[in-house]
């Protein structure tokens, strides 16, 4: 009796040996492959409080952060993904909403998450999937009446689809005005902002002769149609472009053709670029959004090797000082290409 | 009447004496076997994935065609002496095969929508990457003249490996092939990618071969520039698009060793104990002639390349120019500028 207590005794520990074994393995598993599931709605409180009200976007959804606490817009999920706020001058968010084969603009009050309008509408009813349309990155215009953003229509019938910069009012037809013309086969003109005194700063890609890529520069025009000024060089590649609330400043990413960036500030006078300053450099930093006091800066960049993206926060932009980013989130997996928008109150 | 009992023997005694420790020795033994029994069990049940795909997917062999079966554009050259099997320490070519396996074709005739030649030098952590455009106009081993990507469909890996070797005379060492569902499970498997996208990668008539029921449907795709983390659809988006690409086949060449090296990134922090989950998720879309030993070896080596070691070549213009023969559109290589190039990187065999 004795010998058989001791075999079954014997057995139970061979196997929670060999259960244990295999839970051991389970656990070195690298942080890397556990870190897919690791992606929470930010619904807890950032690491610090900013003034103001921040909108960014995760996984389709629209949140608000103020006063420290996330809350989720609860946009309707039918309607698409909502990325890329920006905030009207009535206070009010312009939001795109992205299906799979089309992107509209909608105007969305930025406190109660309600639907007021949408502004354009890409969805073809042809059957034909390459008739859908796309519009991205809507900023309103300087008077506050209109929206000026990236559209891809209208559509001529080959393999190109180019983003070019448009404007149109906020009550009428918005694909009006035709702002540049990109060039062909390079994905064209992209994230317009309205300048303060007028015109419009975008990202432009073109084939670099020397190198033989496609690369980004910024460039402005004053009015619709003209001609392009270059304010950074093909070889930096930039883009993301954001300009300063009294637009003596603007923030953009740099990557010079490879695959890490940096977060560079140049100032404008009278819409002449000076000497550009790296405030962020080999990082995969992403749109930036200047404070509505033009004093400090957001953008996303991933914190650990989840490379999921994070808000990271650059209390000043002075020349003067030297700031070192701050992690305002952890945790989350924020929308690298929709950068946040910042409203004061 | 009972029978007189047996003199007690003082030799049967000792022999008595001397076998308990033998059977404690047995039974102590017997116990610590039971313990390494369980563990392998365990362990066993854990690498289980792995372990069938060692036996189904990895491991594979090569049938390298003879030298004197070489090409006219590589005809000439003189031939080195094959390289040596690759080792944990000798620099070995390894070509890179991603296909398009769809339902358009048969599993086992697909076209090479990408190939990638890579040097590896374990001890200078070198790496060089010669992207073949799909669309190159070459002699193929198993007879006649296409694009390259059709390799692959007529013969297999191994007809895709000796056109690349007698085209280029090149000896490759090892291959891995891998397939769009595959590429994207891979992603996903490490926790996505962290790529910049260079350009808006748009496209109206992106293949809906994957996520539909028509394999010959398309759908439109948006990649937005810059830098952002990519999931294993998005980042195959990325780098299949290819129909609003002014550099054609070229951009995507780029966009494919860009989102290589991402992968390079997350495999440096992988280690054994993940090839389980990896081996479920490319079941049935993954070969490759190494060992899954030699994977494992690979893994750190992937880890301690730096970017900066990493020297990428896509064949432009004037290494390539555009023609049509026939009625389609291919790229015909300036052999004379090519092989002076692939040389510079590859030993020749």
């Amino acid at each position: 009796m004795r010998r058989l207590a001791f075999i079954v005794a014997l057995l139970v520990v061979w196997g929670a040996f060999g259960f244990g074994i295999n839970r051991f393995l389970d656990s070195r598993r690298s942080n890397v492959a556990q870190a897919r599931a690791v992606v929470a709605p930010p619904r807890e409180k950032s690491a610090f409080s900013l003034p103001g009200t921040i909108w960014v976007s995760q996984a389709g959804h629209l949140y608000r952060l103020h006063g420290g606490q996330f809350t989720d817009m609860s946009l309707p999920s039918a309607t698409g993904a909502w990325i890329q706020p920006s905030v009207a001058a009535d206070g009010r968010l312009l939001v795109v909403a992205r299906s799979d084969a089309y992107s509209d603009i909608y105007l969305v009050d930025g406190a109660t998450g309600t639907l007021v309008k949408q502004l354009t509408n890409n969805a073809t009813r042809s059957g034909h999937v390459e008739l859908n349309a796309w519009s991205y990155w809507p900023h309103p215009t300087v008077d506050g009446a209109g929206v000026m953003f990236d559209y891809d229509g209208p559509k001529v019938g080959t393999f190109e689809v180019h983003l070019a910069v448009w404007s149109g009012p906020i009550g009428g037809t918005l694909e009006s005005t035709r702002w540049t013309t990109p060039a062909t086969y390079t994905g064209g003109d992209v994230s317009p902002v309205p300048l303060p005194g007028g015109g419009v700063v975008y990202a432009s890609y073109a084939l670099d002769d020397a190198s033989q890529q496609i690369v980004s520069r910024i460039a402005t025009v004053a009015n619709p149609g003209a001609s392009p000024v270059y304010l950074t060089a093909a070889a930096d590649d930039c883009n993301a472009p954001a300009v300063s609330p009294d637009g003596s400043q603007l923030a953009v990413i740099c990557t010079s053709d490879t695959q890490t960036a940096r977060l560079e500030v140049i100032p404008l006078v009278s819409g002449v670029p000076g000497q550009a300053r790296v405030l962020v450099a080999n990082c995969l930093c992403a749109s930036p959004q200047w404070s509505p006091d033009g004093v400090s800066l957001l953008y996303l960049a991933p914190a650990d090797v989840s490379g999921h993206f994070q808000l990271w926060w650059l209390a000043s932009v002075k020349a003067t000082a030297t700031v070192a980013p701050k992690l305002l989130t952890t945790n989350l997996d924020l929308d690298a290409t929709s950068a946040p928008a910042w409203a004061p109150s | 009447m009972s029978a007189p009992e047996a003199p007690w023997h003082p030799r049967r005694q000792h022999r008595i004496r001397r076998s308990r420790p033998r059977r404690r020795l047995l039974a102590v033994l017997g116990i610590a076997f039971g313990f390494v029994l369980s563990g392998m069990l365990g362990a066993g049940l854990y690498f289980s994935p792995a372990i069938a795909a060692a036996f189904q997917d990895f491991g594979r062999t090569i049938h390298h065609q003879p030298t004197s079966a070489r090409s006219p554009a590589a005809r000439g050259v003189p031939a080195a002496a094959p390289a040596s099997i690759a080792t944990s320490t000798s620099a070995f070519t390894v070509l890179l095969l991603g296909s398009d396996n769809d339902a358009k074709f048969p599993s086992d005739a697909v076209l090479t929508q990408s190939m990638i030649l890579a040097r590896v030098d374990p001890v200078t952590k070198q790496v060089t990457m010669v992207s073949i455009p799909r669309d190159l106009n070459v002699p193929l081993s198993t007879g006649g003249t296409d694009k390259i990507d059709k390799a692959y469909q007529y013969g297999g890996v191994d007809a895709a490996i000796n056109t690349v070797e007698q085209d280029f005379n090149v000896h490759v060492d090892h291959y891995a092939w891998i397939g769009l569902l595959g590429l994207v499970r891979l992603i996903d498997q490490v926790g996505g990618v962290d790529v910049v996208a260079s350009n808006p990668v748009l496209d109206d008539f992106y293949p809906k071969d994957l996520t539909g029921s028509n394999p010959y449907d398309f759908e439109r795709v948006a990649v937005l520039p810059g830098p952002q983390h990519m999931g294993g659809l998005q980042a195959l988006q990325y780098v299949r698009s290819r129909h609003d690409d002014l550099r054609s086949d070229f951009g995507r060449s780029v966009r494919q060793q860009q989102v290589l090296l991402a992968l390079r990134a997350k495999a440096k922090l992988l280690g054994v104990a993940d090839l389980p989950d990896i081996a479920n998720a490319m079941s049935s879309q993954f070969t490759t002639d190494l060992s899954l030993a030699q994977v494992g070896e690979l893994l750190p080596i992937a880890g301690n390349v730096s970017l900066s070691n990493v020297q990428q070549v896509v064949l432009l213009p004037p290494y390539t120019s555009s023609q049509t023969i026939g009625d389609q559109e291919v790229l015909v290589p300036n052999w004379s500028l090519i092989l002076p190039l692939v040389h510079k990187y590859f030993p020749q065999r």
